[in-house]
């Protein structure tokens, strides 16, 4: 990073730091902890979609199975509940590597099909896995994050919202280091070209793999976040609604992108606030919202940045006042 | 001088179309060589068994003396095979020196867990990266278009682009599909004199040609492939004097020796 992009992402991390304490207002600071949330499960789609360019209908199903196992280790044997996210994102990159190997022999469209199929597969099981999930009833009194005698639900969402700050914090910085290294160029190569890709040495499959995996423990860890903060979850988590959203995170914000999928999280929570009262309808909003950015803004709302600079860099193009 | 690269009896069929029958060939430490013959000979499929893009049928495909028959394409790159493309392949939205930098995957092995903790091996390997980059735009002639994205470039420079993706995998073979294709005689000129410098850094060269004068202007050796068989192989020009050669490429273009 050269100077100015590391001034800016610490300008970044400061604002963020300081946010909760401008405001008293606990259901804005439950809102915060929730786009943190949300933000970190769209970094982690964001590898798949963004850096190795296969759209995975199937993620929100790493996310419950995240939540899941957490919820169930910290209340059937006792697991530590700060262990939570990480055994959380071991079982589900479990998962990941095993519908990966199978999922990614095929590309493109099929490819999200599969894992839409994957995904459904995973949604229904909980559903019907009474004895260990209790189904449609959901878990409920799950242990929260606790300092000491201070539990961290949603009565103390500001303390929570550090917690998915560093969670974070944490993926973005993983983000980058990959879109530094040999590994980030092989994604990024595979995603460009995967023929030019295998004839320069990289393994297209195992690559992809590699990819698919650390993004479905990302999103294992942000499930058990998720399912300790509100104490409650359902199989809901892992339906086509949830798969959704995320979509529209990643895609809205702009993808490829660390910035796009955190902007893309705080319209998605705003909108869903501000638009309550809407009902239903609110999902013809956010499908409106998806088609438009895909049209005219294939970049997402981070490319409109990029796109004000260049205006202003060069005033008048040739042409352009025609 | 010893064998590079070696075939026995490679044979590869689409169903009933043998495209590549029974060819034995080898290109030498060192060597220019020239794969020619008419429209639909096999050369491309040759070509694709070679560069581990297609499973040979039958046969053995030997690099540096040991087996590697169908091997998939990672690992012929790992082994020391960069190939271009018939048709321009390139990373299109990325910058021209990023394009080169993804060629260099294969010549390092760090990961992504030593930019996560900003390790000094990262941090050399990084630098020889750049270097390596600047070097390799430089000997292409095209230092001036590093920040291009590649898919802005004219098509003669996105030609050139390819080899330096190529080269930057620091290949002992470089297999070149048609790199002639579309181009003008002046292009033409200079992409003999590149290959011949790229021969001068130590890689041997095996290419697919349509253009004579390319083949006949650069090439040591030359294999003449037609209907998926061997017609001929020899030095240019007793191969464009040989009758069945003539007889094969009868009614095409004329061979300019």
């Amino acid at each position: 990073m050269t100077a100015a992009p590391r001034m800016r992402a610490l300008g970044a991390v400061a604002a963020l730091a300081v946010l909760p304490w401008l405001t008293g207002n606990a259901f804005l600071q439950h809102m915060m902890v929730l786009w943190a949330i949300y933000a970190l499960l769209a970094l982690s789609l964001n590898i798949i979609v963004g850096y190795l360019g296969e759209l995975s209908f199937g993620h929100a199903a790493f996310f419950g199975i995240g939540a899941y196992t957490s919820a169930l280790l910290s209340m059937q044997w006792g697991v530590p509940v700060w262990l939570g996210p990480f055994l959380g994102a071991i079982v589900a990159g479990a998962f990941g590597l095993v519908i990966g190997f199978v999922a990614l022999r095929i590309v493109g469209p099929q490819f999200a099909i599969l894992t839409l199929g994957f995904g459904a597969i995973l949604h229904t099981i909980t559903n019907y896995w009474v004895d260990l999930t209790r189904g449609p009833m959901g878990i409920s009194n799950i242990p929260p994050f606790s300092l000491g005698p201070i539990a961290l639900d949603f009565a103390q969402a500001r303390n929570m919202y550090y917690v998915a700050l560093v969670f974070l914090l944490g993926v973005a910085y993983v983000c980058h280091a990959l879109m530094t290294s040999r590994r980030g160029r092989a994604f990024i190569a595979v995603r460009e070209n995967p023929a030019l890709a295998a004839s320069i040495g990289i393994d297209v499959f195992a690559t992809k793999l590699h990819g698919f995996v650390v993004a479905t423990a990302i999103a294992g860890a942000g499930g058990a976040l998720y399912g300790h903060y509100l104490r409650v979850i359902t199989p809901e988590l892992m339906s086509l609604q949830y798969v959704a959203a995320l979509i529209i995170m990643v895609i809205v914000g702009g993808k490829g992108t660390i910035v796009g999928p955190l902007i893309g999280a705080l319209v998605y929570v705003s909108l869903l606030e501000m638009l309550r009262a809407a009902g239903p309808l609110r999902l013809v909003v956010f499908a409106a919202l998806l088609t438009a950015c895909v049209i005219f803004l294939p970049g997402g709302l981070v490319s409109l940045w990029r796109r004000l600079r260049e205006r202003r860099l060069a005033p008048e193009p040739a042409g352009a006042s025609a | 001088m010893t064998a590079l690269l070696e075939t026995r009896r490679l044979t590869r069929a689409f169903g009933g179309l043998v495209a590549v029958n029974n060819i034995d060939m080898h290109v030498a430490e060192g060597e220019i060589v020239g794969l020619i013959g008419p429209n639909g000979a096999g050369k491309t499929t040759l070509f694709n068994l070679l560069a581990g893009s297609l499973e040979p049928s039958s046969g053995i495909v030997r690099f540096a003396g040991a087996d590697c028959t169908g091997f998939p394409a990672h690992r012929m790159a790992r082994l020391g095979v960069a190939r271009t493309f018939q048709i321009t392949s390139l990373f299109p939205e990325l910058t021209v020196a990023d394009n080169v930098r993804a060629g260099t995957y294969r010549t390092k092995t760090g990961g992504w867990a030593g930019a996560l903790f900003r390790t000094r091996a990262h941090a050399e390997d990084e630098r020889a990266v750049s270097a390596r980059v600047d070097e390799i735009l430089a000997f292409v002639g095209m230092s001036a278009r590093r920040a291009m994205p590649a898919k802005a470039l004219p098509y003669g420079e996105q030609r050139k682009l390819e080899i330096a993706i190529a080269l930057a995998a620091e290949p002992r073979l470089l297999l070149l599909d048609e790199p002639a294709a579309g181009m003008n005689p002046d292009e033409g000129a200079k992409l003999v004199q590149m290959i011949r410098s790229i021969r001068d850094r130590g890689i041997t060269v095996l290419l697919v040609e349509h253009h004579m004068r390319v083949v006949m202007g650069v090439c040591d050796r030359v294999v003449v492939i037609g209907s998926g068989l061997k017609v001929a192989e020899g030095v240019p020009a007793e191969v464009a004097n040989d009758p069945e050669v003539i007889r094969i490429y009868l009614g095409r273009e004329k061979i300019h020796a």
